[in-house]
């Protein structure tokens, strides 16, 4: 934790789930952004790039996986962690191989959530060599 | 060659010098044929006379021309006789009338002979040179004589030959003995030797006297006929004595003598054949006169015979009377052929005057019911007018008959098919006078009120006052007694079209359920038809359908629910995700010093308000799984469709469908049960969904549009953007165990429309222009009509 706080994106349309996060997130020293759609992720992080991504699978309109597909494909590629209320092996084979860091079936561990989040967190500026 | 035998006969019985005869019986002959003949075969027989003739006077010397100038004249004297006779008589060959006996005379026995006697005296004196008067005397006697006694006689033989056939043996006696009396008398008065002409008239004992009696009894016993022929006989006895010098008339001169036989005959026949004309046509009366009684005091008889008989004897009765009226009329058969009521009957033969049989139709109110058919043995017979008259009046009483009996049949059947009607039906009627008052009841409503358990309302015997008895059970608190004496009173007052009622009595258990129905009666004295129909079977079968239905519904729920088990997972484990987190996050809060209380009371209202969120989702889940009966309260249509939608957030996501709302702004008011209408539209959506199955993702889209449809009805309309309906399938759609889904029971949509229809909606289907469906269903808005 040398530099500022990891950023953490919540993308889920359920504004419980959204709120709880966020409080346990930065409980645990994270700065949180939520997002209630994988729209509004996409107009507003532009600048702003999170180190990790906790996406919801099942949303209105794009899914946790659409976005995740598309933010690989503009070249973004932020770790993402999966949270699904249905934990099927399809999806979350799906997701795994579309590169995702973890998958967590709802309701999760929080110590699961939170380990998951730091390895994604250190992947994520292992990849990216630091000041770029 | 009658006219041969007759000239020869004529020139045997000449008294010469003179050229004419006696009895000339050629002209006669052919007056006689000329008479028999019809008119258009006159030449034939003129044509076959002149050979005859020629053969016959030929021999006798005379010139060419004269037998010629005779033949001519003789004719003449046929065609002028034959032609007064057919022109002035009724019937020229018969001489049973005095009418057609003084034709007879004046034309063919005195004006012919007058007249061709001038032509034939003529060519005589001119040609054979003879004095012309004395000439005409002779042929006009003579052949007045002869058209008297010969022309009767041939008629008589020619057009009746069978006359005595029938006669019975007496008096074939009889008239064997008058003929050889007759002949008898005559050798004697004729035949004797000359007496003197004091012999003539007047002598006593003159044997001249007594042809008289005998002449007389022809014509009175055997009529003209035998008149006719008695005369001929006398003529000629007369004549051949007279040419043979004998008799009364022989002491004068030759031609005196002849005039004088011709006279005394003329003398004789003249009136005989009168009188024997005058008692034929006497006796003719009488005889028709007797027929007609007799014919009458038949109708009579027969007309006595139907007028007090029941209507189920008459087929019988026409029977025994069609054979005695074939007794009576002698015919050998009558036949009574009836025609249906309506459409043509069988063809009836409609002979013409001349033919075995006669049909005669039977008219009953100016329509024809049938044919009184009457046959007779010989193959062709004669029907005078007179006859079918009589067969016209005989066929009027049968068709009386058949018309009463017919009349009386479909009356009897009427009354019976009434009777039959009211006694067939299960239903308890009693019709009610204009005061309440019950004048008639069928069996039904007898038994009702024989029975233990009788109704309150049912079962009282004619008579009794019907309004009376609804008033005391309303005094007795009969329940809802005020509501059916109202009704009553209503439609005997005429207040009202009809009244319907449904009502129980009976113990509890076994109950047992009426329908009760009140019609006015349509007729001036007004009145009403009370009705009770017992209804518990329908009235069980009814419960027995709700619980059913209501069994099949919960079925039809827990499938659903299985259905969408992953979807209410994902509802709880929202929640209880958001729960677990945040008590997490307030862990670490609170081991944070200072701890944020402020944060911490945040997140204990997150948690509350997580957990109710849950409770909630738990508590549909059991409100939709529990088997409830209908619980109406008044609802807002719009508040149930977002609540199914909430309910299926997340299967809606996982299925990819974009749901459309277009709801009406106001709340769309019903009374119904919240739980039976949440299920109609989750159905409704579920089965969109599914109907959405092989669509492309971005295009799965559902529009639930709601409105108010009227002030009477609310209307929802769900729109699916799926495959549609086949051509055909909207009713079968609705049926159970219809499905197109290989995993589907096929019970969404009709547990659907039996709910709708428990709420007094409809239910149906469109296929959309575009593509896909949209299902509808109306429900009466409680302001409106109720359900």
């Amino acid at each position: 934790m040398s530099e500022a706080e990891p950023t953490i994106a919540v993308v889920d349309d359920d504004l419980s789930i959204r709120r709880s996060l966020e409080r346990l997130l930065r409980s645990a020293g994270y700065r949180v952004t939520t997002f209630a759609s994988a729209r509004e992720f996409l107009e507003r992080v532009a600048s702003d790039r999170p180190d990790c991504a906790v996406l919801d699978v099942r949303m209105p309109g794009q899914s946790g996986l659409d976005l995740h597909g598309k933010l690989a494909a503009a070249g973004r590629d932020i770790p993402a962690i999966f949270i699904t209320g249905d934990a099927d092996f399809f999806t979350a084979d799906r997701a795994m191989k579309a590169g995702a860091t973890d998958f967590l079936s709802k309701p999760f561990d929080v110590y699961v959530l939170l380990s998951a989040i730091e390895r994604a967190v250190a992947q994520g500026r292992q990849r990216r060599p630091p000041g770029k | 060659m009658s006219y041969y035998v007759g000239a020869n006969i004529g020139f045997i019985l000449r008294i010469p010098p003179a050229t004419p005869s006696v009895l000339w019986p050629p002209n006669s002959v052919l007056t006689a044929t000329l008479l028999l003949a019809p008119r258009r075969r006159w030449w034939i027989y003129l044509l076959a006379a002149f050979p005859a003739h020629l053969a016959a006077e030929l021999p006798a010397g005379w010139p060419t021309s004269l037998v010629l100038a005779l033949f001519a004249t003789n004719c003449s004297e046929a065609l002028v006789a034959a032609v007064c006779v057919r022109h002035f008589s009724d019937a020229p060959t018969r001489l049973d009338t005095l009418r057609r006996v003084v034709v007879f005379i004046a034309g063919a026995v005195l004006a012919a002979p007058f007249v061709s006697s001038f032509a034939d005296a003529a060519a005589v004196a001119w040609l054979a040179g003879e004095h012309y008067w004395s000439v005409w005397r002779t042929r006009f006697f003579s052949n007045v004589l002869t058209a008297l006694t010969l022309v009767p006689a041939i008629l008589t033989v020619a057009s009746d030959r069978g006359w005595m056939r029938g006669a019975s043996i007496r008096r074939r006696a009889e008239a064997s003995l008058l003929a050889a009396s007759l002949v008898a008398v005559a050798i004697m008065a004729f035949g004797a030797r000359s007496v003197g002409p004091a012999a003539l008239f007047g002598s006593p004992g003159s044997p001249l006297a007594f042809l008289l009696p005998f002449l007389l009894w022809a014509a009175v016993r055997f009529g003209p006929r035998a008149a006719n022929l008695a005369l001929l006989t006398t003529s000629l006895v007369a004549i051949w004595a007279g040419t043979h010098g004998r008799g009364p008339f022989t002491s004068l001169p030759a031609a005196t003598s002849v005039v004088a036989l011709q006279i005394f005959l003329f003398v004789v026949a003249i009136p005989l054949l009168c009188l024997a004309a005058l008692i034929e046509e006497r006796r003719r009366a009488e005889e028709a006169l007797e027929e007609r009684l007799r014919f009458e005091a038949f109708l009579a008889r027969l007309s006595g015979a139907f007028v007090h008989l029941p209507s189920h004897d008459i087929e019988k009765a026409v029977e025994a009377w069609l054979q005695r009226l074939a007794e009576f009329l002698q015919l050998d058969r009558v036949v009574l052929v009836r025609l249906p009521a309506a459409g043509p009957g069988p063809a009836v033969p409609c002979p013409g005057a001349a033919s075995s049989s006669m049909a005669v139709p039977l008219v009953a109110s100016d329509r024809v019911v049938g044919w009184l058919v009457f046959h007779s043995a010989p193959a062709e017979r004669v029907w005078p007018e007179e006859l079918i008259q009589k067969l016209r009046m005989i066929a009027q009483v049968f068709a009386n008959a058949l018309a009463r009996k017919d009349a009386e049949d479909a009356l009897r059947a009427s009354e019976l098919m009434k009777s039959a009607i009211l006694a067939s039906l299960s239903s308890a009627v009693a019709v009610l006078d204009r005061d309440g008052r019950v004048i008639a009841v069928n069996e039904s409503w007898t038994r009702f009120g024989a029975e233990p358990e009788a109704t309150a309302y049912a079962g009282f015997p004619v008579g009794a006052h019907y309004l009376a008895i609804c008033r005391q059970a309303v005094r007795e608190g009969v329940p809802q007694s005020s509501k059916v004496l109202s009704g009553i009173e209503e439609v005997l007052h005429g207040s009202r079209r009809g009244f319907a009622f449904e009502y129980s009595c009976g113990s509890p258990g076994s109950e047992r359920w009426f329908a009760l129905s009140v019609v006015p009666l349509n007729r001036p004295a007004g009145g009403a038809v009370v009705s009770h129909t017992e209804v518990t079977e329908r009235k069980r079968a009814e419960v027995q359908a709700e619980r059913s239905r209501q069994e099949l519904a919960h079925f039809t729920r827990v499938s659903t629910m299985g259905e969408l088990a992953a979807s209410l997972a994902h509802e709880l484990r929202q929640p209880l995700t958001a729960i677990m987190t945040n008590a997490q996050a307030a862990r670490r809060f609170l081991d944070a010093t200072p701890p944020d209380l402020q944060e911490l009371g945040h997140i204990l209202g997150d948690i509350i308000a997580d957990d109710t969120r849950a409770a909630d989702v738990i508590q549909r889940l059991r409100e939709m799984l529990s088997k409830g009966e209908l619980r109406r309260a008044v609802l807002d249509l719009n508040d149930l469709i977002r609540d199914v939608i909430r309910l299926l957030g997340s299967d809606v996501v996982i299925r990819n469908v974009k749901v459309g709302l277009e709801l009406d702004p106001g709340p769309l008011v019903v009374n119904g049960d919240r739980v039976q209408l949440e299920q109609v539209i989750l159905n409704l959506f579920v089965n969109a969904m599914d109907a959405m199955a092989e669509v492309a993702d971005g295009e799965r889209t559902i529009v639930v549009r709601s409105e108010v449809d009227g002030a009477e009805a609310v209307h929802v309309a769900v729109r699916d953007a799926g495959t549609g309906m086949r051509d055909g399938a909207h009713e079968e759609i609705f049926k159970p165990f219809y499905t197109t889904k290989p995993e589907g029971m096929g019970m969404g949509l009709s547990i659907a429309k039996s709910i709708i229809e428990a709420h007094g909606g409809t239910i149906w289907a469109t296929n959309n222009p575009e593509r896909g469906a949209t299902f509808h269903f109306s429900l009466p808005a409680p302001g409106g009509t109720p359900g």
